[in-house]
Parts: structure tokens; sequence; C-alpha cells
């Protein structure tokens, strides 16, 4: 099997393997792109976007700086809540769970003076599902499934990649292509040069 | 026809798109490396550094808001461009976040004191091709700004198109469809069972 067939079976396959991945980033750029449009189209619904599930007394010490993810992790095995979370400090007196899924998140509120906590979860929204799978990455959580999520991100990177490589070694060996791709190249390049100064 | 229309729309738009292919890719890895690449560089990006101080005499119109204020205070440092804007409460003071690409700018200007402080940002690659990445929307009153935001529109254009090409090619190379069937349904199914597991 001779180097460019190989070039050319790794582009279409990696490209039809990955074409969900591909699909999913490029469909949900438009939210992220338009993100005040489609809060406009959703606030025009009436629907309250969180729905209230649990507020009552509880108490826990919270160190005064620096890491929270082992009192997020205890706040909800308190709670009996399980998931992929971060955790945020929201000034002196709140810390936030921020429990999520791809097709469920749940943010959970601890008033430090109050010594109380609030459990909410969120409406299902289309656009929420699309841009959560979008920034969806790394290697911080401790599910198995969620670090194989990482390692496609990866693989989804290093197709990228592969595909410019393939993709460039395929037009180079169309002659009567080069000169047209040269300018289109050329013209990406200065595209970008010129954002770079005049943005 | 058709075919060759496709095949072409599918290399050219790939050829002059390679920039943001290549910015996407490389700045998706730094995002999901992130602490990694912490460990790498031995920190965070780096946090602006004090550049200069310079006279800013000006009066700002009564009531402006801090964006208004922004506009003419990058105006009189010849700074235009993307940026954001809000006021301390402790002193008032206007802080302008200037989104240079590659040279993101902190000005802060406390009224009545009659000189700006300007700081920078050090060059960082990681923080660089994070700021490309996340650079979208048309909420900045700049043309460039806007042009921007359409070659994101632009991007996002072409990655469906070289889906639907590259469907198209693949259906038309008789001898890979097996296999391209059975690649494609192993990455649906992987996706599906991603979806409703995490």
């Amino acid at each position: 099997m001779k180097f460019l067939h190989i070039n050319r079976r790794t582009h279409l396959y990696l490209g039809l393997g990955l074409l969900p991945w591909f699909l999913m980033y490029g469909i949900s750029s438009i939210p992220f792109a338009h993100g005040a449009y489609f809060e406009a189209r959703d606030k025009a619904s009436g629907l309250p976007l969180w729905t209230m599930r649990v507020d009552r007394p509880y108490a826990i010490d919270i160190p005064a700086e620096g890491e929270l993810r082992a009192v997020g992790a205890r706040i909800l095995k308190d709670l009996g809540i399980e998931g992929s979370f971060g955790v945020s400090r929201q000034g002196p007196d709140q810390v936030n769970v921020w429990v999520y899924s791809f097709l469920h998140a749940t943010q959970v509120k601890y008033f430090v003076e109050q010594r109380r906590v609030t459990v909410e979860d969120r409406r299902f929204r289309f656009d929420h599902f699309l841009t959560g799978m979008h920034a969806r990455g790394g290697f911080e959580q401790e599910s198995i499934l969620t670090k194989a999520w990482g390692v496609v991100v990866d693989l989804v990177v290093v197709a990228m990649l592969l595909w410019v490589v393939s993709g460039l070694i395929m037009w180079w060996k169309l002659p009567g292509r080069r000169l047209a791709g040269w300018l289109a190249l050329a013209a990406g390049a200065t595209a970008w040069a010129l954002f770079m100064r005049l943005l | 026809m058709l075919s060759s229309l496709l095949r072409q729309i599918h290399l050219y738009l790939a050829l002059f798109m390679a920039p943001w292919v290549l910015m996407y890719a490389f700045s998706t890895l730094v995002m999901n490396h992130r602490d990694h690449f912490r460990q790498w560089y031995g920190g965070p990006p780096p946090a602006p550094v004090f550049e200069r101080e310079t006279p800013f005499e000006a009066a700002l119109p009564e009531g402006a808001n801090p964006r208004e204020a922004g506009a003419q205070i990058l105006a009189a440092l010849d700074m235009e461009g993307a940026f954001n804007a809000t006021q301390r409460r402790t002193d008032k003071a206007i802080v302008i976040n200037r989104l240079d690409p590659i040279t993101p700018r902190r000005i802060t200007y406390v009224p009545g004191s009659g000189k700006l402080s300007i700081e920078k940002t050090p060059w960082d690659m990681r923080a660089y091709l994070e700021r490309m990445h996340r650079r979208r929307g048309y909420q900045h009153d700049a043309p460039a700004e806007d042009a921007w935001a359409f070659s994101v529109d632009f991007f996002i254009a072409a990655v469906l198109l070289w889906a639907v090409s590259g469907l198209w090619m693949w259906w038309e190379l008789r001898k890979t469809r097996r296999w391209g069937w059975v690649v494609l349904a192993l990455g649906f199914a992987l996706f599906g069972l991603f979806t409703v597991t995490i």
C-alpha cells in the first residue's frame, strides 16, 4: 500500500469516524457566536431556567482560601448528588457547586453565614446542550468515561492537524490546482495577518 | 459537474481557512490540558504588568458610563478597538480592558488624577490561542471586530460544508463504502454512549 493511498484513507476515515464531533463542534459554535439571540429567544418563552429542588439548613467548614474541590465533593455526598462537578467561591459568604452532564445541570449553593444550602435544576435547553458538549474537556474529573471524552477531544485535535497535513499533500499531488491553491493559502494567511494587525 | 464543484470547494475552503483550523486545533489542545501546560510553563498565564503612565486632562462627559468613558480614553490613546470597561467601586476608577489579540492592555483612569496608567499583558502562546478561540460575536462597535465575527461564522459554514462534501466524496468511492459505514457507525455509537452517560 502506497503512502499516498494511506494518506487519502487516513483523511477519509478520520473524517467519517469523527463526524459526530465535527458536526457537534460546528453546530454548537452557532449558539456560542450568537449567544444574545438565543438568550433573547429563550427569555421570550417566559419559562424559568432554574427550578428549586432543595432549600434547607446545612453546615460545613469552608477554608478561607485555596482549593475547594474536596469541600464540593463533600457537599455533593451529603446531598446525595453524583456527577462531574466544579466548585467556585462567590465571595466570602457563598460557595457554588456546579454538577453537570450533557443532558442535565444542577447548581448547589452553600450560604456560609446562613448555614443553608439550595439545590436548583436547570431546564433542558438544546443550545445549552450543544455549548455544554463543546466546552467539555480536560482530565480533572474522576470518572473514566469523562477522561475518555478528554482523550477523544485530543483525537479531534490530532485529526484536525492530520486533515491539514494530508490535505496539503493531496493538493500538492494535483498540479493543475497548485496556482489556485497557493492563492487560497496566501489569501487565508493574509486575512489572518490583517486581523492580527487590526483587531 | 457537481462532484467537481464540491471537491474544489472542499479543497480551496480548507486552504483558505488553514490558519483558523490550526488555531482552533492548538487552542483546543491548550484548553484540554490546562493543568499540563500550567506545569510546563511553571504557572498560569502572566498577569498584566506596568507599561507606562501618561497625562490625561480631557473631561469626561457628565454621567458618562464606563463604556462611553472607555471609548473616549482609547480614542485619546489612539488605541481604538474591542474593549470592555468597568467602574471600580472603591475609588470610582474606570478600568478598560483593550482586547488586543497580541498584546491586551489594561488602562486605569482615576477621575481627577490627570493621568492614565497603562499595563500590558506579556506574550504567552497559550493565552493568545485561548483568546483567539473565544473571540466571537458582533457586540463591539468596531468594523474589524465585526469582520472577525463574520470569519467565525464563515468557519462554521466551512465546517458544515466540509462534512457534507466529504460525505459526498466518500459515497463516490465505492470501494470505501463498507468500511466507511463501519467507521461512521462506530463514531456515532461512541458519541451516543458519551451523550447519555457523562
